[in-house]
């Protein structure tokens, strides 16, 4: 064997290892909500067994069924994006592109928000939302996610924004469009790309969330995360169902990811200017 | 010719900070004329194209665009097209799409859309790249598909910031002819910013030359070439520059390197000027300033002599069929018409 092949094959096999030990939680997950709950308990571990959908049959349509957590989980994480992005893509588009006294500073205190720890602020938090009466409500939830997610989505817009160049725009204004219409129109048909990434990123971070939704929520609203953790309790742990579970929880984000990809296209913006600005 | 795109310039300043871009620039562009806004980088002459787009607001003056003041208003309530050095064109959407933009923003019925922009696009020959991307276009049909998306509305102004300088040179020139053929059919005016003398000479009806914020000459290109108003006119108009010459003028003659040549300027008393000189002005005969042939550029059919003249170095070009051999001892001289004489200190014309 030459050094070369030799060299690949090291990398192929460390390569191997890391897909391994990533892949192995989701597919021991994946197993393990497909076992009876003898089968999982089984020692050693039973690699050939004969599957079963009872699991999932339980979580969803069974006495304790996680369907009510699941649409909470929805309704917070497509709630948290929809407005996120309401917000922020104006927002980004304005730190991109407006002068105003204390842009430096506006830039800044937005990436301040994100290096606060959240165990610091989860009890303000919690103070202030009781305190008008926001525990266990949609809007409670959505509201603290937004504190996170939408400094978040600015901040990553803002640098899509900034490579559209100024005459793109100017351009349009000459052709007779308003500011919004631009906007609309010419910007962010080119910030696609960044609009999708930032989109799944502001719904992952809101579906995943767990120690605010742990907190903050209750018995009308309490998503998926939260929910699962009912499987777990001092006297036994419902390891099938809480496999379902967390496949089930797997599966949107998934869905999402993919459906995004189309849409994360780089260089789109390539060849449309050529030498560049003045400025 | 449609009478529209009148535009005036009165007394408009714009300041960066505390720096004067324009310090009060003033001129006046006729309808259906070609007009060209000429200077080095950082003269004002972008400045003064985008002050009157409306992209930029002037600190004090009024822009008139057909008697109505519009320094205030939006660009887009201008009435103004443009092409920009870079194209600016829209890179998610097809040619046609950029096309139809402009109309669709003035609110333009779809089905009289769709035959403008055909229109359009046969003016500039590329209609059959109407379903392509603007990335998928070479630098030439870019060019042309903004142009395109300027002239489809008609607009009373057509501005154009060096809409050539990203074309090699052969292209380059081939779009100036057509630029100028479509101008003139479309009968629109049009304001060309550039920093190529060659191109506004041959395009402009009339131009004006921008120094540091300031205009220093309008007029038509013949004018400008033939009596400039200024030292720095005259070594910024024509290639290779022409040749500025400290002198004494004396009776008449300015004394170079020791030797008169003679001027139409008989009137003038005794004093120290700039002459200046166009290169192709200059012709070697038997008589004149004697000088030494330092170089000979041949241009093939023609050539630019570098002379030294008694320590003053002179360029001079002349015909193909004349041309010294280097090293050797030439005499030069030129017309009294041809010779232009400008005070060492205001650096204006005399």
């Amino acid at each position: 064997m030459t050094a070369k092949r030799l060299r690949i094959a090291a990398v192929i096999a460390i390569s191997l290892i890391f897909i391994l030990a990533w892949m192995f939680p989701i597919l021991w997950s994946f197993l393990n909500s497909l076992k009876t709950d003898k089968d999982v308990l089984a020692y050693p571990p039973k690699v050939l067994f004969t599957p079963t959908l009872e699991a999932y049959r339980d979580v969803l349509f069974g006495s304790a069924s996680i369907l009510p957590n699941l649409v909470s989980s929805f309704i917070i994480s497509i709630g948290t994006t929809v407005i996120t992005m309401l917000l922020a893509v104006p927002a980004a588009y304005a730190l991109a592109r407006l002068r105003f006294p204390g842009k430096r500073f506006a830039g800044f205190y937005v990436l301040a928000t994100q290096m606060l720890p959240p165990v610091g602020i989860i009890i303000p938090y919690f103070l202030v939302l009781r305190g008008i009466g926001w525990i266990d409500t949609y809007q409670g939830i959505i509201l603290i996610y937004l504190s996170f997610s939408l400094p978040f989505a600015i901040w990553l817009l803002v640098s899509y924004f900034e490579d559209i160049p100024f005459e793109m725009e100017e351009a349009a204004y000459l052709d007779g469009a308003s500011r919004l219409r631009t906007l609309w129109r010419i910007i962010i048909p080119q910030v696609r790309g960044g609009i999708s990434v930032t989109v799944v990123f502001v719904f992952l971070n809101a579906w995943n969330e767990f120690l605010f939704a742990v907190v903050l929520s209750g018995n009308t609203v309490r998503p998926v995360t939260v929910a699962m953790y009912n499987f777990i309790s001092v006297e036994q742990t419902l390891w099938t169902k809480l496999a379902a579970v967390s496949v089930l929880a797997m599966l949107p984000v998934i869905l999402l990811g993919i459906f995004a990809q189309k849409h994360i296209v780089k260089g789109l913006t390539v060849g449309a200017v050529k030498g560049g600005g003045r400025r | 010719m449609n009478g529209r795109g009148h535009v005036r310039f009165e007394q408009i300043v714009k300041m960066h900070g505390n720096f004067k871009a324009l310090k009060g620039v003033d001129f006046d562009i006729r309808p259906a004329e070609f007009f060209a806004l000429l200077g080095p980088s950082g003269s004002g002459k972008s400045t003064t194209l985008r002050i009157l787009a409306g992209l930029d607001a002037p600190t004090s003056g009024r822009v008139m665009i057909d008697g109505k003041d519009v320094t205030s208003a939006d660009a887009r309530d201008r009435d103004v097209a443009m092409v920009f050095q870079s194209y600016a064109l829209y890179p998610h959407m097809t040619v046609f799409e950029n096309i139809a933009f402009p109309l669709e923003m003035a609110k333009m019925a779809k089905a009289d859309i769709a035959p403008a922009v055909q229109d359009a696009a046969r003016k500039v020959k590329i209609e059959h790249l109407l379903e392509r991307k603007p990335g998928q276009l070479s630098g030439g049909q870019q060019q042309r598909c903004a142009l395109a998306r300027a002239i489809v509305r008609r607009a009373s102004l057509f501005l154009l910031d060096e809409p050539l300088s990203n074309l090699d040179a052969k292209l380059r020139l081939e779009t100036r002819a057509e630029l100028k053929k479509l101008q003139r059919s479309l009968g629109v005016t049009a304001v060309y910013v550039t920093h190529d003398q060659e191109e506004a000479m041959t395009l402009a009806d009339r131009m004006a030359v921008f120094m540091a914020g300031e205009i220093e000459q309008i007029g038509t290109p013949a004018e400008v070439f033939t009596r400039p108003n200024s030292l720095d006119v005259a070594a910024f108009i024509g290639s290779p520059p022409m040749n500025l010459i400290p002198a004494r003028l004396a009776g008449g003659n300015v004394i170079i390197a020791g030797q008169p040549l003679a001027t139409t300027r008989a009137d003038l008393s005794d004093r120290n000027v700039t002459v200046g000189i166009r290169p192709s002005a200059l012709r070697i005969g038997p008589t004149g300033l004697p000088a030494k042939v330092d170089l000979v550029e041949d241009l093939g059919d023609s050539a630019v002599l570098d002379l030294d003249c008694a320590g003053t170095r002179v360029r001079a070009r002349i015909n193909h069929d004349d041309i010294p051999p280097e090293n050797s001892s030439v005499f030069v001289t030129a017309r009294p018409q041809d010779i232009h004489l400008f005070d060492p200190d205001t650096r204006k014309r005399i």
